[in-house]
């Protein structure tokens, strides 16, 4: 997709949201009428009016069509986006450790990363200083441990 | 009298408190998701049963070591520690890249000492007499404060291509700060009926996402994953401190200090004012942005200048100047000292032993940062493919810790992915930040200014301050937007 494209998009997305803030201003009630309301009014009108000249600019103004690329490599960026958001939802149940052990050693080889001994004492370097840190010095409450029966 | 101030301070075991407090505040700060204003506050209990002036140091030590921390990721791996630190991040990550990690982190800690040195220089002989001029800073100024501040987006276009791109950034990130409970009726905005919403969107999630975990998807992404091995030759080359640093230093210590003493005021809008003020006056603007070390001189000293700044209204009138103030506050009344003038006469042995405890803490930091900047320099050497995995998993842990909630996870995840395709279409994720930022301190001051004026702008006019501050507003665009129009029109 043409990068031109991408960014028309994204204005018209911008500037549809904030005819919807302005529109939200309706629903204000009290005191916020008067003091809250004026200034989300003010911001949707900014960014409506920026919006509608920046397309402005971008429809009428002779631009070359470059590609959008958002990544160089989309198997690595998409399998790291995926390992994070499974990260977060194993984060609730297992907590920090396991999912962080699993982590870190498979995208350190998903990157290429052929060196066994460097990741795997990497990722006991970084777990152990988590618990040091974290759990035994400032006593930051990670879910799971319970789990582990203390670690 | 003073004499045996000293004598406390230099004690073994005040000197070894004040240590152990900075030290262990610079890893705070230098850890994202961790405050100062967490760790005080977690301390403020174990302090009760130690000598009061002995707690009070080993806190104060935290608070100088945690301000400072924060720039260290910002520099090495452009993630902020603190939201104080993400003017730091702008030049000191650019650096980094350079190969002149240790020297960004030389001048950050440098000016970082100085902006706190100076700071509890004035809080030391001045406190009482600012205290009651900050008094005079109503919602109305501090809504000219935050338009200061938002300024800078200006500053930040006339460096790139696009002056509305900037702009649109920056109130993309005002109207994220919108989401949350109103504070003027209590009703809930555009939360989507999701509860984790309530309060707002928290700043570290979003920092995270969009400074740290953006340059780790572009790093899994590259094409290529080769180290440039001259960056070990350039770190080995020890490079001198950077001529006329010092007048950015002078300039970001003095605007710390000033914003730090009035009351709400925090380390970040100083941060970001210094940052600005100095890429008005350096003589090298075309370089902000690209890693001049004149905006770390400027946004380090800025912030650290708020340490001082923020006790002034705190130990005099018992107004925090900002959260880990406030936290300090809760320290000296458990200890059976109520903020006011008792302070400085009948607590003068342990008041004066404190503010004089925060220059030792400020050396204490300086010498630990000058020994191991060339070490910690050489982090920008990691493989990415062991970098990417490691940072990561800290920016997971990170957004996860401050508020304990899966949610802002998910949060910064998102916050990266959207920052990625924002900044590849042009637009300025440092501006979007600043927006962020900036936005509540906006949003309250112009919502309180409202209601005392009797919802008539022209309270926003009124005061000699305001008249003052807009002045200086001025000043802050005209010069950009001039400069900005030129470079359009050749």
């Amino acid at each position: 997709m043409a990068k031109k494209h991408v960014d028309r998009a994204v204005l018209a997305l911008l500037i549809v949201m904030a005819v919807l803030l302005f529109n939200s201003t309706a629903n204000y009630t009290g005191i916020a009428l008067k003091t809250s309301a004026n200034y989300v009014r003010f911001l949707a009108v900014s960014i409506g009016v920026l919006s509608v000249i920046q397309l402005g600019f971008s429809v009428f103004k002779e631009q070359p069509s470059v590609k959008f690329e958002l990544t160089g490599n989309m198997g690595r960026f998409v399998g790291l986006l995926i390992s994070l958001g499974l990260f977060a939802a194993a984060f609730e149940t297992l907590g920090f450790f396991i999912p962080a052990a699993v982590f870190i050693p498979f995208i350190a080889v998903l990157l290429g990363y052929r060196r066994p001994v460097v990741i795997a004492l990497t990722t006991v370097g970084v777990l152990i200083f988590v618990y040091l840190v974290f759990i035994q010095l400032l006593s930051v409450n990670l879910p799971g441990l319970e789990f582990l029966g203390g670690f | 009298m003073t004499l045996e101030y000293l004598q406390i301070v230099f004690s073994f075991e005040a000197l070894l408190t004040i240590a152990i407090g900075t030290i262990a505040g610079v890893a705070i700060g230098g850890m994202p998701g961790l405050t100062a204003t967490m760790a005080v506050g977690l301390l403020v209990p174990f302090t009760y049963t130690m000598d009061p002036t002995m707690g009070l140091m080993l806190l104060g030590g935290i608070y100088c070591g945690a301000m400072y921390g924060g720039s260290i990721p910002a520099i090495l791996l452009n993630t902020p520690g603190t939201p104080a630190a993400v003017a730091t991040a702008i030049e000191g990550y650019p650096m980094s890249k350079q190969g002149r990690g240790a020297l960004a982190l030389k001048v950050s800690v440098t000016a970082s000492f100085m902006g706190g040195s100076f700071s509890v220089l004035i809080l030391l002989l001045f406190a009482p007499f600012l205290a009651r001029q900050a008094l005079a800073f109503g919602p109305a100024e501090t809504f000219l404060l935050a338009l200061m501040g938002l300024a800078g987006i200006i500053s930040i276009a006339d460096e790139n291509s696009s002056l509305i791109k900037a702009l649109i950034a920056g109130l993309i990130g005002m109207i994220i700060a919108v989401i949350g409970t109103d504070d003027m009726s209590g009703s809930l905005r555009y939360t989507m009926g999701m509860i984790e919403l309530i309060d707002g969107i928290d700043f570290m999630p979003a920092l995270i996402g969009l400074f740290s975990m953006i340059q780790m998807l572009e790093l899994a992404g590259m094409k290529t994953h080769e180290i440039d091995t001259s960056l070990i030759d350039k770190q080995h080359k020890k490079e001198p401190m950077p001529k006329g640093i010092s007048k950015h230093i002078a300039l970001g210590s003095g605007t710390g200090t000033l914003i730090g003493i009035l009351p709400g005021e925090g380390a970040t809008i100083a941060a970001f004012i210094s940052y600005n003020f100095s890429k008005r006056i350096s003589k090298v603007k075309e370089l902000f942005g690209k890693g001049n070390p004149e905006g770390i001189a400027a946004a380090e000293a800025g912030n650290n200048g708020c340490v001082g700044g923020s006790l002034v209204p705190t130990l005099t009138l018992g107004i925090p100047g900002n959260s880990v103030a406030a936290a300090l506050m809760g320290a000296f009344i458990i200890q059976g000292m109520i903020p006011g003038p008792e302070l400085f006469t009948e607590y003068a042995d342990r008041t004066y032993p404190f503010i004089i405890s925060m220059f030792v803490a400020n050396g204490v930091f300086l010498i630990v940062g000058l020994t191991f900047a060339p070490y910690l320099a050489r982090i920008a050497l990691i493989p990415p493919a062991i970098m990417v995995p490691v940072v990561s998993a800290f920016a997971v842990l990170g957004s996860y810790a401050l508020n304990n909630a899966v949610f802002d996870i998910y949060m910064m995840i998102g916050f990266a992915l959207g920052g990625l395709v924002l900044k590849k279409l042009g637009f300025s994720l440092e501006a979007l930040i600043l927006g962020l930022i900036l936005g509540p301190i906006a949003e309250g001051g112009f919502t309180q200014g409202m209601i005392i004026g009797h919802g008539s702008p022209t309270i926003f006019f009124e005061s000699s301050i305001a008249k003052v501050m807009w002045v200086i507003i001025f000043i802050l665009l005209i010069p950009p937007l001039y400069s900005y129009l030129k470079s359009k029109r050749t």
